[in-house]
């Protein structure tokens, strides 16, 4: 009897166990994922598979460092991020330098990737077709592809062109570079067939949309057509391209450049059809010269009707924390507790004409002796600079400077024992604030920031989107291409509705006087928004701009006779000031142009991997 | 915060509740009967311990302790007491009336008298034929480290440990059995009293708790196959000894310091170090001036006219450098105004055991606390324990055990990490106030960070509680008439709850303001709050539960001189967890830190869950000939969730064979000096199936799937859902295989005076789950599954050598160990257009590649010379640069010409050697340890303007003055080319330290006997006391490159033990 009751136990305890035999409980599914099937039979997850295509944006051009450190903009205040590596052209293909997330070979490869998946899964939708929405999301994922290959084509040139989704085990992932022309045809294609999809659509912000599509088949004919592209143009302006040994990778070896420049004139004009633009129906300047400031902050912050430019952008909200809407830490004064990131540079300073139109001249002594008075309005829009009044001061800042002014240069004050003492510029390098934090070249940039004294930038998120394209670049584009094709009043028509709704005069020049004022035009509206990083590669004028040698502003105040001021405030009553300007120590960035920067290297382990991959010119393997 | 400390509290009570119903239980004990006390001996005269003492034909019995001596009440003086030990003879003595006596026994020279414990069961030593080691309890609780991974460097030969940080709570080890294995995973599996992978791990154990760990190197840990590939660590907790109830009450007191405080700068040195970085902006030809200017006027008129001021004036430096002005010129010392001297650290534990021979128990309560280095520290550790161990006859057939475990973790932080609190330590300016004269503290270093002020709880506090319930029970049954054969079910449950609570509010600090205050001379100070711009509050809890059942069948029989070992099992297991969390900021008031009181605006709030099974048989045969020639074969057969169902199974086999020669007629009558020799070998496979994400502690699971996650994106004002492909799917994914193979010797000598244990391994790791994004295009924009890619072989040797002897009171032993292992990567994916010297392939695992440092450019002339082409790399040398050497030749220093090296920082080889020794009532234990074969990369980080160099580097930098043609000129936060990527930077980090030293004294026996005591004893202890080391800026143990992490400790503690 005991017996049979210790087996009984026996078996229940080997029970336990050996119930569960069938093994079905190691079959465990994810908690926190969806299988393919289920994401692709169903409307709202397809669609939230194609929005997570657009994170591939990052958040524009709203990074720490901005793209335009790497041209005559700005420069870029901290050490050891890669970018001084690229302006004095150290880049090699093991160190590249700094290259945004935006632009990374394996970023935009991946979202490529996701716009081939859902193109695949969208061509036979397992779930209703209601209001249309299998075309808009293929309108939007034709898009995002025509967007990410652009990105590749402008930094890299042709690039392997990838239109399905590869699957493991395959025999061969090596793909060879495409051609430029093929490149451009591809990126065409998707934006006509965007375009067409998309028609009709109405679209929340964020989303691709026609106009998007209009927009960057605009750019990317304009790019096409450029100097930089045309191999017998590129090749007689650069050694480096000549010597390329696949030319056709970057550039069209041969066919018409007047054909290519009809083509983006078209495509630019189907954008300016669009009726988008903010206050482009002047035809008088903006006045009084403040409302042209209003104008340009209108568009730069999309407000007022100024968002009305934004064709595609990337949008920010305070909910969702994101960097994007940190760029007053990132690039405002040290006075302030932010950290002066991209500062301008006073190449850019001086490209800034007068109200009246005509170039600033530092061998003027009226100009020089007053160099921020009477500028193009949108000068104070863009650029804080000695004096400029801005945001309160915090509260253990603001003794220091009751006006809050920006204070970049340095003073004579007089201290509590009556002696004359000198007081450097809360905003300095010599600042009693956060000193290692300050401007280089005496300058923070203005525009993109919100002005809203509430946002304190060290410690608030700014809402400010990061335009991709806006109204604006088409007109530019347009006005390109007609001077190009010897359209040259059709041009300038276009250029002064820009210069009107700004506050400044119109334009009447021709010839290359005409290329000369477009270009600054186009830097000077355009200025911070990634243009002239591509437009000085593709006009091939780079030697001569991004290779010259960055610069800033030596601002000294001196105390005019009997007066006394013990907490300085910009005041040309009380002080005389002197503005020298001087080039930044070649230790701390010597700028220096290389013809190897016109397109970007493609990585070391790239190439290692796929050895089919052609380097750039310029590069060693 | 008040919430924390009621939980607190209310714990203590309990424990303090618990702690009088034992001490009650231990005084209620004491009998009436006759209580006789002793010692037993070995033929030496050093007393045993752990010898079992049984009242004859009665339930009563005992153990000795540590020296061998013995209390036990006896019904009467006439009884007869049987005393048994392994490794000795058992022997029956009659009291005749005695209560006092000493006994000898002698010694059972077959044996080497330990017990080891192995995978589902425990081994005598001399059967052994896998390679294992074990340390015993008693042993680790010597060491004051609190965290029980620390206790376990260099007794354990072949496992290497290195401890990389001290901060409470977060203060454990990597710990690596042979080296690494594999290029993913390399983690031991921790089975805690037969259970696998408990949640918690072996941190945390208390190790009074602890009965011994044993260690499974090779093929020995095949019956544990599926996770044992990088070797097993095995822990029994310690159970109920038949005997009287037993308290012993245990309390430590430590005191911490950092092993290394970095040495840095001070104001005077560092400011003329910003001067130079200011010079060396301009143009080299303006050096030499700039540098005499600054030196004699702080003014430099360049050639093109414009002034500069040196950053600090010659006066500025000379004031630093006398701490003249100490409002305006301070000369801080920033880790001095941040560090106490001697950091508190307790520990109380309670141990109660006893039983009959049919009942044991054993009832242990710890508690400990533990504070950090900081002023007012933020940052501390308590932790409360409980564990209750029982055994229990039901009747001849029938045996239970049952275990349970609670432990709740009690971590305080405050909200920034030690990372940042270190960052801002070792950049700290010294020529910023911590705090003014006047005791108000002085401004950030950045973002509000002041370390004086965010160590403490001004800006809120980070706190979690980690609460631990473990049962484990098991049923043997003994099946009758079958004698032999057993069935033992177990059932072992996990619950785990972590919950966080993150208080963040602003702080204020103070800045110099304009002017002055009423006097005339104070100067003003400028209150600023920093931090958040409102109170904010995050809440997290998260629960897991742990189920392991399992059945055992084991029948051990022996035929004449064949024993044979059969045992077979099976387990089912399963993971389940779920968590959530919730967000308010825009507090009014940093008075009240509930949930409820937050702002209504932004309210956030997350969670989630996850599930993961396994499913496990495995079994074993040990067969034995006169335990003279052994054989063991070992066997598991393991399905994962995750692979997918077709590769989910997998079999692992391991063969253990041994040879006794000492045991042959022609070795016993032949090599006397050798009373024991053991050759042994083993072959094995075992599995791996945790793939981790690299560089990351993220399990990659469902590499088999094809899903898509949820992220999130701003469309239309709002913030939106949106999926991601998470992996193209791989349906092949299976099992990690090691190949582990293993031969060994033990030997005694001289009657067991020396004892020698060698092993030698050679482990082969195929299959490796790794990611293949070396060799597959980016273009292809495949977000990769980890494949079974990869092979590694790793190879090595251990060795134990031990001697103990006597000479008149005086008792020592003395014993070295250590374990040498050196990988090599035999496949993986690796691009194909590497230069060779660059592969990793048939070089160790994460090994550095970088430029080969070659000298500085002393001066202009030196660069001058240079013929080297540097233009990929720096466009004009300057002098201080560094030369790197040109690998291959082609007269440019490109990217080609970096080279991989074979040092990781990792040590090779890590040994230890014990020292113990007793005489009369004195005892001492030192243990040394040591590491060799690791390079520790030095960097410069963000020291420059923005922050403090390391004394190091003001010492040995190349000046205008003082040109090197050894070391580099400073770097503005790593601004140059040569600021790292070469072997500059990579320094040493073997070292020798004194881990461990303990001084103890028993009072006498006769003594405490009076007050009811069998044994008391104080002592003294210490970790890492002494280091000798070649790396001598961070501890060598740190794996930091820039000292932005918390050190580690060197304790000093003094402790007493007292049984009742």
């Amino acid at each position: 009897m005991k017996k049979i009751k210790i087996l009984a136990l026996a078996f229940i305890a080997g029970l336990v166990t050996f119930t569960s035999c069938n093994d079905d409980f190691v079959n465990t599914t994810p908690l926190d994922q969806l299988s393919q099937s289920t994401v692709w039979s169903d409307a709202a997850l397809a669609e939230a598979f194609v929005t997570e295509i657009y994170a591939g944006l990052g958040v524009g051009g709203f990074e720490e460092q901005s793209l335009s450190s790497l041209t005559d903009e700005t420069m870029f205040t901290h050490p050891g991020r890669g970018i001084t590596t690229i302006t004095e052209g150290r880049s090699n293909p093991a160190d590249i330098g700094w290259v945004s997330g935006n632009i990374r070979w394996d970023n935009m490869y991946s979202r490529i990737r996701a716009t081939n998946l859902a193109l695949e899964n969208l061509a036979d939708p397992q779930f209703p077709n209601n209001n249309n929405i299998v075309e808009r999301l293929q309108g939007e994922a034709k898009f995002m592809r025509a967007y990410y290959y652009h990105q590749l084509a402008r930094y890299y040139g042709g690039v392997p062109l990838i239109d399905r989704p590869y699957k493991l085990g395959e025999a061969d992932y090596l793909a060879a570079r495409n051609t430029w022309a093929e490149t451009v045809d591809f990126i065409v294609k998707d934006c006509d067939e965007a375009a067409k999809l998309l028609d009709g659509k109405k679209l929340a912000n964020g989303r691709a949309s026609k106009e998007a599509a209009l927009a960057l088949k605009s750019r990317i004919l304009t790019y096409a057509a450029s100097d930089l592209h045309d191999v017998p143009t590129a090749k007689s302006k650069s050694t480096t391209i000549a010597s390329a040994t696949n030319p056709e990778l970057i550039g069209y070896a041969s066919g018409s450049r007047a054909d290519r420049w009809k083509k983006a004139q078209d495509a630019s004009k189907a954008v300016l059809d669009l009726n988008r633009g903010y206050k482009v129906n002047l035809t008088e300047p903006a006045t009084p010269p403040a409302q042209g400031t209003t104008n340009y902050m209108n568009i730069a912050l999309a407000r007022n009707g100024g968002e009305t430019e934004l064709l595609f952008a990337r949008y920010f909200i305070n909910a969702k924390q994101e960097n994007g809407g940190r760029i007053g830490l990132y690039n405002g004064p040290n006075g302030y507790n932010n950290w002066a990131g991209n500062s301008p540079i006073q190449l850019l300073v001086d490209d800034y004409e007068m109200l009246d139109g005509t170039k600033f001249n530092w061998n003027d002594a009226k100009e020089a002796a007053d160099p921020y008075a009477n500028r193009d309005p949108r000068f104070d829009a863009t650029i804080l600079h000695e004096g400029s009044p801005w945001k309160v001061r915090s509260n253990a800042n603001l003794p220091k400077d009751p006006a809050s002014q920006i204070q970049t240069g340095r003073y004579e004050v007089i201290d509590a024992t009556g002696k004359k003492v000198t007081h450097f510029g809360l905003d300095t390098r010599n600042s009693s604030i956060e000193d290692w934090n300050g401007s280089y070249t005496g300058y923070y940039m203005r525009k993109f920031t919100d002005p809203n004294p509430a946002i304190v930038d060290q410690n608030t998120w700014q809402e400010i989107p990061w335009p991709f394209f806006r109204y604006t670049e088409a007109i530019f584009n347009y006005a390109e291409a007609c001077i190009n094709l010897g359209q040259e009043a059709e041009a300038r028509d276009w250029l002064n509705k820009i210069r009107f709704r700004a506050g400044m005069p119109a334009i009447t020049d021709a010839g290359q006087a005409l290329v000369e004022r477009f270009r600054n035009e186009k830097r000077i509206e355009m200025v911070y928004e990634e243009q002239r990083f591509h437009d000085a590669r593709r006009w091939m004028i780079a030697p001569s701009t991004l290779g010259r040698k960055a610069n800033g502003i030596q601002i000294v105040g001196t105390l005019k006779p009997g007066k006394t001021v013990n907490v300085y405030k910009y005041s040309k009553e009380n002080y005389d000031y002197s503005y020298a300007r001087f080039e930044i120590d070649p230790g701390k960035e010597n700028r220096n142009w290389d013809d190897k920067l016109y397109f970007l290297p493609i990585s070391r382990a790239e190439t290692n991997r796929n050895e089919k991959l052609v380097q750039n010119p310029g590069y060693t393997k | 915060m008040k919430d924390t400390t009621q939980r607190a509290s209310l714990l203590g009570r309990l424990w303090l509740l618990t702690l009088t119903l034992l001490l009650t239980a231990a005084f209620g004990a004491f009998a009436q009967d006759v209580t006789v006390t002793g010692k037993v001996n070995d033929e030496a005269g050093a007393g045993i311990p752990g010898v079992n003492i049984v009242v004859k034909n009665s339930t009563r019995g005992t153990t000795t302790d540590a020296d061998g001596n013995f209390s036990i009440n006896s019904p009467s003086a006439k009884a007869t007491l049987t005393m048994s030990s392994i490794g000795f003879t058992t022997q029956d003595i009659e009291l005749n009336g005695r209560t006092n006596l000493t006994v000898q026994l002698a010694a059972d020279t077959k044996s080497l008298s330990e017990v080891v414990v192995v995978g589902y069961g425990t081994q005598k030593k001399e059967t052994v034929t896998g390679s294992v080691v074990s340390v015993k309890g008693d042993e680790l609780v010597k060491s004051p480290a609190l965290n029980l991974a620390n206790t376990l460097a260099g007794r354990l030969p072949g496992v290497t440990v290195v401890n990389r940080s001290g901060e409470p709570g977060a203060d454990g080890a990597t710990i690596r059995i042979r080296g690494s294995n594999t290029l993913g995973n390399n983690n031991a599996l921790i089975v805690i009293d037969g259970i696998p992978n408990r949640e918690g791990g072996l941190d945390r154990i208390n190790p009074a708790d602890i009965e011994s760990i044993s260690v499974l190197k090779d093929a020995a840990a095949a019956i544990y196959g599926s996770r044992a590939a990088n070797g097993v660590i095995l822990i029994t907790t310690k159970r109920g000894k038949t005997g009287k109830p037993s308290l012993t009450y245990s309390f430590n007191q430590g005191f911490a310091n950092p092993t290394v405080i970095p040495k840095v700068a001070n104001a005077q040195q560092y400011t003329s170090m910003l001067n130079d970085l200011n010079i060396y902006e301009l143009p080299v030809a303006e050096w030499a001036a700039a540098n005499e200017a600054y030196k004699t006027t702080g003014s430099f008129t360049r050639p093109n006219g414009i002034v500069r001021k040196a950053p600090y004036s010659p006066e500025d430096l000379q004031k630093y450098a006398d701490g003249s002005d100490p409002w305006g010129h301070p000369n801080t010392d920033w880790y001095g105004e941040t560090f106490k001297k001697n950091s508190p650290q307790s520990r109380h534990n309670v141990q109660l055991t006893g039983g009959t021979e049919t009942f044991r128990y054993l009832a242990s309560l710890g508690y400990q606390n533990q504070d950090a280095y900081y002023i007012n520290s933020a940052t501390g550790y308590k932790q409360y324990d409980i564990r209750i161990n029982l055994d229990a006859n039901i009747n001849k057939y029938a045996k239970v055990t049952l275990g349970i475990l609670g432990r709740q973790e009690n971590r305080s932080y405050p909200t920034k990490s030690a990372g940042t609190i270190f960052r801002m330590l070792q950049r700290g300016k010294p020529q910023e106030p911590a705090y003014w004269p006047d005791g108000r503290p002085g401004p950030d270093i950045e973002n509000g960070e002041n370390p004086v002020v965010i160590t403490t709880d001004l800006s809120g506090y980070d706190n979690n509680i980690r609460n631990f319930v473990q049962t484990n029970g098991s049923l043997e049954i003994k099946i009758p008439g079958v004698e032999g054969l057993k069935v033992t079910g177990t059932a072992a449950i996990d619950n785990r709850s972590d919950n966080g609570k993150f208080w963040q509010i602003p702080w204020t600090l103070y800045q110099r303001g304009s002017g002055f205050e009423a006097d005339g001379t104070t100067p003003k100070l400028v209150a600023s709050v920093r931090g958040p711009s409102e109170p904010r509050l995050s809440l997290s809890n998260s629960n897991r539960l742990n189920i392991l059942l399992g059945t055992v069948v084991s029948y051990d029989k022996t035929i004449g001189n064949h024993t044979f070992n059969l045992l077979a099992g099976m387990n089912r297991e399963t993971i389940k967890g779920d968590g959530f969390s919730a967000f308010r900021r825009y507090y009014i008031s940093p008075a009240l830190d509930q949930l409820f009181a937050g702002g209504d605006k932004s309210k956030d709030n997350d969670g989630g869950a996850f599930n993961t099974a396994r499913i496990n048989y495995f079994g074993r045969v040990g067969y034995n000939f006169k335990e003279k020639y052994l054989a063991e074969f070992l066997w598991r057969y393991d399905g994962s969730d995750i692979f997918p169902k077709e590769t989910r199974y997998g079999f692992f086999p391991g063969i253990m064979l041994g040879w006794v020669v000492s045991e042959e007629g022609f070795w016993k009558n032949n090599v006397q000096a050798v009373n024991f020799l053991k050759i042994r070998g083993s072959v094995g496979q075992l599995g791996n199936d945790q793939i981790y994400y690299p560089n990351t502690s993220n399990l990659a699971t469902y590499q088999y799937l094809s899903t898509y996650g949820f992220r999130s994106y701003v469309i239309g004002g709002s913030e939106v859902k949106t999926l991601y492909e998470t992996r193209v799917p791989n349906p092949n994914i299976t099992w990690e295989v090691a190949t582990n193979s293993n031969i060994g010797l033990d030997a005694q000598l001289f009657n067991g005076k020396v004892t020698v244990e060698l092993d030698a391994f050679s482990n082969h790791r195929t299959n490796i789950l790794y990611f293949k994004n070396a060799s597959v295009p980016e273009s292809t924009g495949l977000n990769l599954p980890a494949e079974n890619i990869g092979e590694v072989k790793n190879k090595g040797f251990e060795f134990n050598l031990g001697y103990r002897n006597s000479y008149k009171d005086l008792k020592y032993n003395f014993s070295v160990n250590g374990g040498y292992a050196q990988n090599k990567i035999i496949f993986w994916d690796e691009a194909p257009g590497a230069p060779e010297w660059q592969r990793s392939t048939g070089k160790p695992i994460n090994t550095y590649v970088v430029y080969k440092y070659d000298g500085v450019f002393k001066d202009q002339g030196e660069i001058d010379a240079n013929k080297l082409d540097y233009s990929a790399i720096v466009k004009t040398l300057r002098p201080g640069d560094m030369k790197y050497q040109d690998y291959n030749g082609d007269g440019k220093i490109t990217p080609d010409d970096r080279v991989r090296l074979n040092n990781t920082n990792l040590p090779l080889f890590q040994g230890g050697m014990n020292i113990g020794a007793q005489y009369k009532n004195f005892d001492l234990t030192v243990l040394f340890q040591g590491a060799a074969g690791a390079k520790q990369y030095i960097s410069t980080g963000e020291a420059g303007n923005i922050g403090n160099f390391l004394l190091d580097q003001y010492q040995n930098r190349w000046t205008i003055d003082n040109p090197s043609s050894v070391h580099p000129r400073i770097a503005n936060r790593s601004d140059q080319y040569y600021s790292g990527g070469n072997d500059y930077w990579l320094r040493s980090s073997d070292y020798i330290r004194l881990k461990n030293l303990e001084i103890g004294y028993s009072i006498p026996t006769t003594i405490l006997e009076k007050v009811g005591m069998s044994k008391v004893r104080f002592y003294f202890n210490g970790l890492n006391l002494f280091t000798w080391d070649k790396l001598k800026v961070f501890d060598p143990e740190s794996n930091n490159a820039t000292g932005y992490y918390y050190p580690q400790t060197k304790v000093v503690n003094f402790g007493l033990s007292a049984t009742f």
